[in-house]
């Protein structure tokens, strides 16, 4: 194992994906990575989904600021460039790339089902990150893409999409759809009909046939969608990609964890690395017992201030001993994950300064914890 | 407060709140400390059941599906042969897109059913994350919109009229003691009651850490002074973002230590605290 695993993953990978569930500091360590990258004078983008607003601030993230990709000033050779997923504007432009006539796009796009199917945030979201990654790939001004996923427990199923979007496109309703209108859908045949009547009673008739409209539009484009798709998933399998799991070392954060070390393992997805985030921090040479009986010895605040640094060291062994645990269990399916870790700060994460020094923290050679 | 006004002050209570504020935790504690009063307790959890919750004689557990709600709709519905079909064929998610919010609305009308057909005299919902609650009950209105009139339509109706009651439904919100969850519990509450119009319960301020006495820094030790020190400004940034919770939401807080244990433990150390928080509300 080198040495310094970080820095030769911020400088071999061409795609890192960070995975956690919330309140991890999934994005902080996002943004960490990409300031070393940025560090070791490469040029570095983070997309992530939805920040907390202090964290977007801190980054320069505003609102409302959709697809727009914007570089954070930073004092490094390299560069740090910071963008959200849009989900609706990344749909429109990939219509408006694949459709054959700009007036076949508007078609599209004035769909009344085009407009919900792009604003339900499910599966399109996992489309359209997919897409966006097949753009940002393409993109000549960036060496390393970090892609935050969003903190559930579905993070990963969009390394799935392509083959859910596959199997649809080729259902026979999705067919029939598509088929050239004659007389509306009086001409469904029979075995089609329950299904149709179905559907038409939970949604109405009118979404129904606005749906067909849409696939109608829709055909032929599908193609160049499935194949950028592939290419995406491609690349997420090969070895320019790192996997990184971030976590706390609380119970429910390790619970979590397994989940998308199970996940990846399902997917033949390898794991490289597994940040320890937000440890509480140890200090000095005492052990904690001697500290508990500096406690009882005194008395007064004196003594409740020793209880409660006692109490600190107690849960900084926790943690350590609960995230080797994680560690152990991990190395089982991936023998080869590197761990990085870094201490909870007093205070929130707010602005770059902080990631920096979060992010030196990721990038020192890891030491007997 | 009385344990049994706190709990009855509505009949269905939506605990919501981000990622890592210990949501799930808070929810199923609350059941098992309104069972515990002597209440006859329904927790529902979205997905998976909670873990760790003690059998009592008052408290039942129920699980629904969001992912399953349109099929087990169109199941009751004397579809359940065909919804089979769509769901492997992956229309059933072409289906719920046709219409954003369906799933919701479907499960929102669950628990609506719950409150008629239970006997329960609490009905506790571990919700989804603080931004997907606001999805949640979003859902209804803008399915109105997009589908005029039919089985859909009412059961919204349905829905909003229960949620709106304050009598019926309340939202509880759960934050960390930082400023960042807590920035986030504000903008969720002024959507929940200005734009929703959702009661809400009290806040719940989840992983408190204890307060840190003022002592003289000179007669400590270096190493422990480091350590108070940093004890000190975790103390700090916690009351300061207390501080916003307090300015920007009249709601009472319910205050919890962070417990380091997990399981059964766990939800019976967040239950005494709950206990103790509820008590001291005027």
């Amino acid at each position: 194992m080198s040495s310094q695993p970080v820095i030769d993953m911020c400088m071999s990978a061409r795609v890192i994906v960070t995975c956690g569930t919330g309140g991890v500091g999934k994005t902080s360590v996002a943004a960490a990575l990409g300031f070393e990258i940025a560090q070791q004078g490469k040029r570095a983008i983070v997309i992530t989904i939805d920040p907390a607003r202090r964290l977007a601030d801190a980054i320069g993230l505003g609102e409302g600021k959709g697809n727009e990709i914007q570089r954070v000033p930073l004092d490094t050779t390299g560069e740090l460039w910071v963008t959200m997923l849009d989900v609706q504007e990344t749909f429109d432009s990939l219509v408006r790339d694949t459709s054959p006539t700009p007036e076949r796009a508007k078609e599209v796009m004035d769909n009344s089902f085009y407009r919900s199917l792009s604003r339900s945030l499910s599966g399109t979201r996992d489309y359209m990150a997919a897409e966006r990654l097949y753009d940002l790939c393409e993109d000549e001004r960036f060496d390393v893409i970090i892609v935050d996923t969003p903190p559930s427990r579905n993070a990963l199923d969009f390394l799935e999409s392509p083959e859910r979007l596959a199997r649809f496109l080729k259902h026979p309703i999705v067919k029939f759809l598509v088929a050239p209108s004659r007389g509306g859908f009086r001409l469904v045949n029979a075995a089609m009909q329950p299904v149709f009547k179905a559907i038409s009673t939970v949604v109405g008739g009118d979404t129904l046939t606005g749906t067909a409209a849409f696939l109608r539009a829709f055909d032929g484009m599908e193609e160049e969608f499935s194949r950028r798709a592939l290419v995406v998933a491609d690349t997420l399998r090969s070895t320019s990609s790192s996997f990184v799991i971030v976590t706390a070392p609380s119970p429910d954060a390790l619970t979590e964890a397994h989940h998308f070390v199970s996940e990846l393992s399902r997917l033949g997805i390898t794991l490289r690395l597994i940040v320890a985030n937000r440890m509480p921090p140890h200090f000095g040479a005492l052990a904690a017992t001697e500290e508990h009986a500096m406690a009882q010895s005194g008395s007064g605040d004196l003594a409740r201030v020793y209880e409660l640094i006692a109490g600190l060291h107690d849960d900084a062994d926790k943690a350590d001993s609960d995230i080797q645990a994680f560690i152990q269990r991990t190395s089982v399916a991936f023998p080869a994950v590197s761990i990085a870790f870094a201490t909870e700060l007093a205070t929130d994460i707010h602005d770059m300064d902080s990631i920096g020094a979060l992010a030196q923290q990721l990038a020192a050679p890891p030491t007997q914890q | 407060m009385e344990l049994h006004p706190f709990f009855t002050a509505q009949r269905v209570l939506i605990v919501a709140g981000k990622g890592g504020v210990g949501k799930s935790t808070v929810a199923a504690s609350l059941a098992q400390l309104s069972a515990r009063s002597g209440l006859r307790t329904l927790l529902v959890t979205l997905d998976e059941p909670a873990s760790g919750l003690e059998p009592h004689e008052l408290l039942e557990q129920i699980t629904v599906s969001p992912g399953r709600a349109l099929a087990d709709y169109l199941a009751t519905k004397g579809l359940g042969l065909i919804s089979r079909q769509l769901a492997r064929s992956g229309i059933m998610e072409l289906v719920a897109t046709t219409a954003p919010g369906l799933d919701d609305l479907l499960v929102l009308g669950r628990i609506k059913a719950f409150e008629h057909e239970r006997p329960a005299d609490v009905i506790i919902v571990d919700g989804p994350a603080a931004g997907h609650a606001l999805d949640l009950v979003r859902a209804p209105v803008q399915l109105k919109r997009a589908i005029g009139s039919g089985p859909i339509s009412q059961q919204a109706d349905e829905v909003l009229a229960m949620l709106r009651d304050p009598a019926r439904c309340k939202v509880m919100l759960v934050t960390t003691a930082a400023i960042t969850p807590v920035t986030e519990t504000c903008e969720a509450a002024d959507e929940l009651m200005e734009k929703a119009l959702i009661a809400l319960a009290p806040v719940v301020v989840n992983k408190c850490n204890p307060d840190v006495p003022r002592v003289d820094e000179a007669i400590l030790l270096p190493p422990i002074r480091e350590a108070y020190q940093y004890l000190s400004l975790r103390a700090e940034a916690q009351s300061e973002a207390i501080g916003v919770l307090t300015d920007s939401l009249e709601q009472q807080q319910l205050h919890l230590t962070q417990h380091h244990s997990d399981g059964t433990a766990l939800l019976n150390a967040i239950a005494d605290d709950l206990e103790q928080a509820i008590r001291d509300v005027p």
